[in-house]
């Protein structure tokens, strides 16, 4: 079948915009670093990961729980984590009785406790009820982080979040992009801490695919 | 039961399921006096070149999916477009982190941030379904199921796996490639079955992003799918900013 040169030139163009955003996200390396490093500290502590986003951000929240709790790597432990805005009853349920700004603050209010660690991820920024969730955790003691993008947004600019990293772009099919890389990113960034930083009881036999401290991604992976 | 290796692999994997749990909670000063400040002074050089490297793997990998693709993407979205034209929706699925990637696409088409929205169903969301018929009858018939009950000849499938090996995508695409759908892959490694299934013209466009990482073939994934959609906007002359081909 023909290609027609507008089309082709629509997908070269669109692979070209993810550059400069994709070389951006190099320079949140220390960023990164640091929260990963107080995360370990908090797994280490019996703390678990609560996620949440709206819509394709959602799946952001699910697929990271799903990274924390089942790992693609073989031999990496699975540490406990969920994703707010799976259970649809709930979402729902809260989004039609107290309105949609409280649909994961009421969860994270029912469901934390203060060593856990909340993670909100919002392509602009300015999602209410990812902010209201954030603010929420910050107040019960949470360690609280966001992956946004755009300008940032009100959940940049809130004194309850901690930990901030904005993908350099203004659409959100690219944000979203550099989330799922940071995300892969700060899921073995933690692994190397809590390796690093764990109780004798609990340290990883070291083998081939099981050296701690050393980021690494050659290990055993699942069919998935 | 400590003894049995089966046991003890599942106590490392998943220490939160076992009583550990409550020897860390009794001992968190464990963690804090381990997390000396010079070996973290050791490992951060270490640390940030490893995300910088990282960082700039995905930029080059996106460029070479761009360089073996940018045609295949081009034309298989203009299929996309003649069949969204015509009435038809999307369905899609995978496993795990491949999932939610068919959760985004559904939603990326179905409400889009900007252009038409077009129907488009995750066979994936619904844990009734997938539980009831996981149990019932078995997993690898979760997706070719949904598809043979729901889809019409005009449809599109569009499957997303890492290594290209699951059983239930493999079924799936079988089932909608003899009811007349339009079949996308997505895939990593050498491609896997998959590969197989384009070989045998099961399925009309594979996608194989090449590279052994799980994490940065979902990474190229994300990319493709996303540029799949902008340009079946383009196509239909609905995405402001650029122009369709049939629109000017």
């Amino acid at each position: 079948m023909p290609v027609s040169s507008t089309t082709r030139l629509a997908v070269s163009e669109a692979f070209t915009r993810r550059d400069a955003a994709g070389h951006r996200l190099a320079r949140d390396s220390e960023r990164m670093a640091r929260a990963c490093r107080e995360m370990a500290a908090r797994f280490h502590r019996g703390g678990k990961l609560i996620v949440f986003g709206n819509g394709g951000a959602g799946t952001d929240a699910s697929h990271v729980a799903v990274e924390f709790m089942h790992p693609v790597i073989m031999g990496k432990r699975a540490l406990p984590a969920m994703a707010l805005s799976n259970d649809a009853a709930t979402v729902s349920g809260v989004g039609a009785r107290d309105g949609f700004a409280e649909v994961f603050a009421h969860q994270v209010r029912h469901w934390a406790d203060p060593a856990d660690m909340a993670l909100g991820v919002s392509p602009d920024g300015w999602c209410a009820n990812v902010l209201k969730g954030l603010e929420t955790a910050h107040e019960l003691g949470l360690l609280t982080m966001a992956l946004v993008g755009g300008d940032g947004g009100a959940i940049t600019r809130s004194p309850a979040v901690g930990h901030v990293l904005v993908a350099g772009s203004d659409d959100p099919a690219v944000v979203k992009e550099i989330h799922v890389t940071a995300y892969h990113v700060l899921w073995e960034l933690v692994h190397v801490f809590f390796a690093q930083a764990g109780p004798p009881v609990f340290s990883t036999p070291s083998g081939p695919h099981g050296r701690s401290g050393e980021p690494e991604d050659s290990g055993r992976e699942a069919v998935r | 039961m400590d003894d049995d290796p089966a046991s003890e692999g599942i106590h490392r994997l998943y220490p939160f399921l076992d009583a550990g749990h409550a020897v860390r909670a009794a001992h968190p000063e464990l963690a804090e006096e381990r997390d000396a400040a010079t070996r973290d002074a050791a490992h951060a050089g270490h640390v940030n070149r490893s995300t910088e490297v990282k960082a700039e793997e995905i930029v080059r990998l996106r460029a070479r999916v761009a360089e073996l693709y940018t045609d295949r993407i081009a034309e298989c979205a203009e299929a996309m477009a003649a069949r969204f034209a015509s009435g038809g929706r999307l369905f899609t699925f995978g496993n795990g982190g491949s999932s939610t990637d068919a959760q985004e696409v559904a939603t990326a088409f179905l409400h889009p941030s900007r252009g038409r929205p077009l129907p488009a169903l995750s066979l994936t969301s619904d844990a009734a379904l997938v539980t009831a018929l996981s149990n019932d009858v078995g997993f690898d018939v979760v997706f070719a199921r949904q598809v043979s009950a729901l889809a019409r000849p005009g449809d599109i499938a569009l499957g997303l796996s890492t290594s290209g090996g699951s059983a239930n995508l493999v079924q799936a695409f079988e089932e909608a490639w003899g009811r007349g759908l339009l079949t996308i892959g997505l895939a990593g490694y050498q491609g896997g079955r998959l590969a197989e299934l384009a070989e045998l013209d099961v399925l009309d466009y594979l996608f194989v992003v090449p590279s052994s990482s799980v994490h940065r073939i979902q990474e190229a994934q994300t990319t493709i799918y996303h540029v799949l959609w902008e340009a079946t906007q383009h196509v239909l002359g609905t995405v402001p900013g650029l122009r369709g081909r049939h629109a000017g």
